[in-house]
């Protein structure tokens, strides 16, 4: 017999693909394992200003990562960690893990910061790069998770100081590294990657200049909490530069260095740094990006691309610059340049270099360690129709590890390896967790408000500036206060004993606690009141130092004063508080899924092979969608018509999915847990099914071109339609023109296809490969090889593949004459219009979104894009999810990919509707809009406000009136504030709380 | 006007959860000091903020009001709230001269979880700007008519 | 006293002013104070400050202090004086610290009238000297602070317990070793409180201050960032492409 499975998941790496495989295995009814190296985590994300393309704060879209994830009862977060071995197999893993000292007694760190405050020795800051110092003692950034400080045995003299001050008593120097040994049944590797050291490429003079940086490092600059407090700065003089000049590639597509592959989101982070400089400068900044080809080939990028030329005014230059001088003088620099074959100088204050991404440092010991495959480059390999699959069997991987990568394509992947790593262990599901029991609540309705207030010394912290005593005797006079009292910290372990303890004793109905913020700290103390039989609602905070003792350091008067005027805010609030029910909804254990291509397929065994129940629909006669048309791969690694027979095989033989061929979902009904659909049949007949999620898999298929004679002329064909020939043994020319961005690009269809570049090179080395003698020209806007599809662009090039730069100016033409057919265009190298004759004209074709989306979009309440491809929820951390809970987004109903990309968001979409189907019921939040029903005139005002489609109308007594879904509400409040006859009640903060908070705030109450 | 020297604002700040509320912790964890006349009152969403709020502020005796959320487009975590906080603060700021208090006490502001400087400096210039304004003409009036 | 005598401060450890008759000469002002080991740094500055051109320091000879260790931190207190003394411009052959010995009765009065003469044939610190070199008081004024500096006194509070026993990991730091790091931060300490003394008369670009300070500006930048990340100063404005810098107060 096989070992026992272990439902419990490693997760190597916190940045945010780990991250968002942990929680959605946590989720899932799965315990994780969160480990990092670093002493948080967070990893690059956490250092970077601002996302493409929406140009997100990046803070602010990951830090209720970092916390849910810190938070999460499922989830363990280890820190300072290393693995060191592994035993075992899938299912049934031993890991061995070393943890490194941080000097610190993680349980007992409040993360107060005292220590740092007084440390006397500074070290260099690695989380700003090295452009500022930090103690000691430290923290890597002040929303760390977990918030506990650590000491650079490095740079620490061992004064003994952080010792002394540290109130907590948190400080041992005598902690040693430690091994410990974890029981889990899969592994996800999510490590990251590495910048390149710009110090190789001496010709930019990085390291020897002080005016050229890296883009990592440009980040914090452009960052408002960077050492420049985001003005971007020239390191030399700290004058605000007037011209910059960001340099792409540095690192990458660069073979005598060895990394000869792409970085993939290089280009879209130049252009965005180049944009946010912009905005971040006060006089007008001139940014110039040279560039070899404009990788900007995800979602919505080309849109981004053409706003950063029109709208921001960037240059752009094609161009590898050659090398970089300055003059001593002013320490400006020199671009040295080869534009139009003509060398160019420019002069710049300032330069950029973009950096490309390597594999983690400790690559090759990792891999060692786990027994896995690297691949040339020394990232992990896997393989096209198994991109989150290491070697290993049961070792997953996600994020760029497995490959250079930007954000979301990390995200997706780690949702997908979250779903490869419960099928493993789907019979476990729920042994490794616990289950938290709360007594029954108390209830409180018939009591006068009985308030008790703690107020936190936070150490020193709070302590150090207001007068907490006087604070805690001004709290003790306010009406409803019934206790009161100071804690050294309230956030301790022994605190919530002791609130429980004072619950219970003085029959408190109401608690506050004034010390920190309820960002990171509501939950904690949420959980305790509701273990001394509280509902949790009865819980406020108010932050007194955030907002008082950290602020007002200089005036120690006017600090207590306004944490005394936030306390008698806050307690006029909670006077006003009322429980709140966190509503439940029943979950229907079963998923539909529409459309049968690959990406459906791939979602539906997934969730089948986890025991749940997949209603897939295929609008086709068959299953596998654009699939069929793939005969072969640029990577070599499958073969695509064996993997579809299989794949379909799989859906047919697995009895827990009921498949519906030539068949249409014509009528959604529900919401999250609980949706009903009609299923239209050929047959004309419709079949009702009750589901709990939906995923959308709906495809996309090549544009049937109107340009260059196609569809006139039979020599002018698709790239799919050569692939046709090129399978069936039918092509044959001795010259071949392939002409790029047909039906992309352009007005009509601003963004780029993603997959045309690909498949031009892969046929073209399929021609070159039977018949070496075939010319073949591919005129291309850029080449978009991004990834390691960079070393088939290099070797086509090598196998005689010409390739011609184009542009919308000079656009390549094609016609007939005389029963030839010709094409012409300009050779920028030769500087020279040139006409051929080809036997065959290729046209890579822009991949179009499914015409039935609209209608679909509609039934579900979901937007779409300009470009008519379904919009999920979160451009940059929820790729997959759509606004409405509980219906999923993959594959090329998404935007344009290639196969290993599609599978990656299907199995994303497993992992995220098994957050939901995993469950029983949902609890949802409490924290919802309530509609007093008699009020309501049924105006209509927020169904149309509600972003997620939360309110809908409903007949009552022949009245319309509105209604709110728990299940769908997020409590943002909007409705309740549009509502011309104020019939919404926003739980939690309502109007009348609001209103006493702020007259409380600024009118002294009679003590 | 001499009483104006001594005049220490009370500004009340709705700020949202998500974006605005972190800006000000994170104003506190770097320790940038501003002056302490803002009273700040966490809400979810700055499209939650109701114009009558900000006018029973005023009427409370408050001498300015800041609204902060996301920055617009996109960093609201609900999505649209701030275009909602955008479209009713200003039509509120233009509704205000006709209560007799000068636009400038109401202040709409988009700060992120990263700009804690930035909390400061809105706090910083609000206060002055407010000092020159002097108090609240309401509280005048509500005196006056005592 | 006469015209060009130079003014010079004596203290005296009360163990030593009890034994002693001092025949001081008149331009030598003697005190007393209970332990040499526990002047203020910051004192001895404000003397030089006022124009007193020298300072004697007498203590007991280790290791016969009073009060068990006050003679080996006035060494210690010396040495970090000597090193903001030579950072102001001030000779530091200015402070001198004596040990007394009961014995040597004469020496004692010897030593004072050597080091009044070794002082007056240096230049004056006079405050007219004074006045004729603004930078002077800018320079004083950021070594007083770099003396009252809580992670320098950190320092000099433990450096014999670290130099002659173990730290907390219980390794040894030698003296050398320790008083390189200890050079290193006054030095840092002492430009950044410059820059904050100047920038808090009016605020200054990173340029502006490099000529002051008589460093790169790219260092100037990089105090500057630190010095904002301790709250020590701030953005007052930015003119055409150039921030100019203003002091906070510090508490």
């Amino acid at each position: 017999m096989a070992n026992q499975k272990i439902g419990a998941v490693l997760v190597i790496g916190g940045g945010v693909a780990g991250i968002q495989a942990s929680l959605d295995l946590a989720d899932s009814g799965f315990k994780v394992y969160l480990a990092d190296q670093a002493p948080s985590i967070g990893g690059v994300m956490a250092q970077l200003d601002k996302t493409f393309p929406t140009n997100d704060c990046s803070m602010c879209i990951l830090s209720p990562k970092l916390v849910a994830a810190g938070r999460h009862p499922n989830i363990t977060v280890l820190t300072n960690v290393e693995v060191a071995g592994l035993n075992g197999e899938a299912g049934s893993f031993e890991v061995k893990l070393r943890k490194l000292s941080r000097y610190i007694i993680e349980e007992k760190c409040n993360g107060c910061g005292i220590c740092a405050q007084k440390c006397p020795i500074e070290a260099i800051d690695t989380f700003n790069e090295g452009l500022s110092n930090r103690s000691a003692i430290y923290v890597e950034y002040p929303q760390a998770v977990p918030l506990k400080y650590k000491i650079d045995r490095e740079k620490c003299i061992g004064c003994g100081t952080c010792y002394e001050v540290c109130k907590a008593k948190a400080i041992t120097y005598d902690q040693k590294d430690s091994e410990a040994t974890l029981k889990v049944g899969s592994i996800i590797l999510a490590p990251g990657f590495e910048v390149f050291d710009a110090k190789l490429k001496s010709e930019y003079g990085y390291g020897r200049y002080p005016n050229v940086v890296t883009s990592i490092e440009f980040e914090r600059i452009l960052s408002a909490s960077g050492p420049y407090g985001g003005l971007v700065l020239r390191p030399s003089d700290g004058e605000i530069p007037k011209k910059i000049a960001f340099i792409q590639c540095v690192g990458s597509r660069d073979y005598q260095l060895g990394n000869n592959y792409c970085s993939a989101a290089c280009c879209m982070y130049g252009m965005k740094e180049a944009v946010i400089a912009k905005e971040h400068t006060p006089p007008p900044l001139n940014a110039k990006i040279f560039f070899m080809d404009m990788r900007s080939y995800g979602k919505e990028f080309d849109a981004y691309y053409k706003r950063a030329q029109g709208e921001w005014g960037i240059q752009f230059v094609r161009s590898r610059v050659a090398g970089i001088t300055e003059d001593p003088k002013t320490q400006n620099l020199f671009v040295h340049y080869v534009e139009n074959e003509t060398p160019k100088t420019e002069e710049f204050e300032m330069v950029v270099l973009s950096v490309g991404m390597q594999p983690p440092k400790n690559a090759e010991k990792l891999a060692e360690s786990l027994g896995i495959k690297l691949n040339a480059y020394k990232f992990c390999e896997t393989q096209a129709f198994s991109p989150t699959e290491t070697s290993k069997p049961g070792v997953f991987v996600c994020g760029a590890f497995s490959g250079p990568k930007d954000i979301p394509e990390s995200v997706a992947q780690a949702s997908a390896a979250a779903a490869k790593a419960m099928e493993v262990i789907a019979s476990e599901r729920g042994t490794e967790v616990a289950v938290k029991e709360y007594p029954p609540e108390r209830d409180v309705s018939l009591e006068e408000p009985r308030i008790g207030v703690f107020v936190c010394h936070c150490g020193i912290n709070i302590g150090g500036v207001v007068n907490v005593p006087e604070v805690v005797e001004y709290a003790r006079k306010l009406p409803n206060v019934v206790f009161a009292e100071a804690n050294v910290y309230t956030c301790s372990e022994d605190t919530q004993k002791l609130i429980k303890e004072k619950i219970m004793e003085n029959k408190l109905n109401r608690v506050i606690v004034a010390s920190c913020t309820p960002r990171t700290h509501e939950p904690l103390f949420k959980e305790t009141v509701q273990e001394a039989g509280l509902n949790p609602y009865l819980f406020e905070m108010t932050n007194i130092r955030d907002q008082c003792s950290w602020v007002h350091m200089h005036d120690a008067k006017e600090a207590t004063e306004k944490a005394k005027d936030l306390v008698r805010s806050i307690v006029a609030k909670a006077k006003l508080l009322a429980p709140l029910k966190k509503p439940l909804i029943n979950v229907t254990p079963v998923a539909l899924v529409i459309g049968g291509g690959v990406s459906g397929i791939t979602a539906s065994l997934s969730l089948a092979d986890q025991g749940f129940e997949v209603h897939l629909v295929e609008k086709e006669p068959e299953l596998g969608g654009q699939l069929r048309n793939i005969n072969y791969l640029l990577e070599k690694d499958s073969d695509p018509k064996e993997k579809l027979s299989s794949l379909v095989e799989a859906v047919t033989k697995n009895d827990k999915i009921r498949v519906y061929k030539n068949a249409e979902v014509v009528d959604v009904y529900g919401f999250v847990g609980n949706f009903k659909s009609k299923i239209k049949q050929k047959n004309g007949e419709e079949k009702e099914v009750e589901h709990g999620v939906v995923i959308v898999a709906t495809g996309a298929s090549e544009y049937k071109p109107s340009e260059y004679l196609y569809g006139k002329d039979p020599r002018v064909v698709t790239q799919h339609e050569l692939e046709e020939k090129l399978a069936s043994g039918t092509f044959e020319a001795k010259t071949v023109v392939m002409i790029q961005c047909v039906g992309a690009r352009n007005d009509e269809r601003p963004n780029c296809a993603r997959i045309c570049c690909g498949q031009a090179i892969k046929n073209a080395l399929k021609i070159k490969e039977t018949r070496s003698e075939t010319e073949i020209y591919v005129l291309y806007k850029d080449m978009r090889a991004y990834g390691f599809k960079e070393d088939y662009y290099r070797e086509a090039a090598i196998k005689g593949v010409i390739f011609v730069n184009y542009d919308d100016e000079r656009k390549p033409q094609v016609k007939a004459e005389n029963g030839k057919l010709l094409a012409s265009f300009w050779e920028p190298v030769l500087n020279e219009q040139v006409e051929i004759e080809p036997d065959l004209v290729v046209l890579s074709a822009a991949t179009v979104p499914n015409p039935d989306n609209k209608k679909l979009a509609d039934m579900l309440k979901v937007p779409l894009t300009k470009d008519g491809f379904f919009l999920e929820a979160h451009m940059k951390l929820r790729p997959v999810d759509f606004a409405t809970e509980g219906v999923f987004l993959c594959g090329m109903a998404h935007s344009p990919k290639y196969i290993d990309e599609s599978i990656a968001q299907a199995c994303a979409t497993a992992a995220r509707a098994t957050t939901i189907l995993s469950k029983k019921t949902l609890e949802m939040e409490g924290i919802v809009a309530n509609v007093s029903e008699d009020l309501c005139s049924g105006c209509r005002i927020c169904e149309y406000l509600c972003p997620y489609g939360a309110v809908e109308m409903k007949d009552k007594e022949g009245k319309t009136v509105a209604h709110v879904l728990e299940a769908l509400c997020k409590g943002c409040g909007a409705c309740g504030t549009a509502c011309p006859t104020k019939a919404i009640i926003m739980g939690h903060f309502t109007t009348e709380e609001i209103l006493a908070q702020v007259k409380a705030a600024l009118v002294e109450v009679k003590i | 006007m001499s009483e104006k020297n001594g005049f220490e604002p009370k500004i009340i700040g709705f700020l949202c959860n998500w974006c605005s509320y972190a800006g000000a912790d994170l104003a506190g964890v770097s320790r940038i000091q501003y002056p302490p006349n803002i009273r700040i009152i966490r809400v979810m969403c700055s499209g939650r903020i109701d114009p009558a709020f900000v006018l029973e502020a005023f009427k409370d005796g408050a001498d300015g009001v800041l609204v902060a959320g996301c920055h617009l487009p996109s960093d609201c975590h609900y999505i649209s709230g701030n275009f909602k906080a955008l479209r009713r603060i200003t039509l509120l700021k233009k509704a205000l001269a006709e209560f007799g208090i000068e636009p400038e006490r109401l202040r709409l502001e988009w700060i992120s979880a990263s700009e804690g400087d930035k909390f400061a400096t809105v706090v910083r210039d609000m206060t002055e700007q407010i000092k020159k304004l002097g108090p609240n003409p309401f509280k005048e009036m509500e005196v006056k008519s005592q | 006293m006469e015209k060009n005598e130079p003014k010079i401060a004596c203290l005296m450890c009360d163990f030593v002013f009890c034994q002693e008759e001092t025949h001081a000469p008149r331009n030598v002002k003697v005190a007393r104070v209970s332990c040499i080991g526990r002047i203020d740094p910051v004192l001895i500055l404000e003397m030089f400050e006022k124009g007193i051109e020298a300072v004697m320091l007498v203590g007991c000879k280790p290791p016969d202090c009073h009060y068990v260790d006050g003679n080996a931190q006035a060494e210690l207190t010396v040495n970090i004086l000597k090193k903001l003394m030579s950072l102001v411009n001030v000779e530091p052959e200015r402070l001198k610290l004596l040990w007394h010995s009961p014995t040597a009765k004469k020496s004692f009065n010897r030593h004072l009238t050597e080091f009044s003469d070794k002082t007056r044939k240096l230049a004056s610190l006079s405050p007219k000297n004074i006045s004729a070199d603004p930078d002077f008081l800018v320079n004083i004024s950021a070594a007083k602070r770099v003396a009252a500096d809580f992670r320098l006194r950190v320092l000099l509070g433990r450096e014999k317990e670290l130099t002659e026993s173990v730290n907390v990991y219980g390794e040894k730091i030698s003296f050398q070793e320790f008083d390189k790091l200890l050079g290193e931060i006054v030095q840092v300490e002492f430009i950044r409180q410059k820059i904050h003394v100047l920038t808090s008369v009016k605020p200054l670009s990173v340029k502006a201050l490099a000529e002051k300070v008589e460093l790169k500006p790219a260092v100037v930048l990089n105090h500057i960032v630190n010095m904002r990340r301790k709250n020590m100063i701030a953005i007052d404005h930015v003119d055409g492409t150039t921030p100019f810098y203003k002091a906070l107060e510090v508490n």
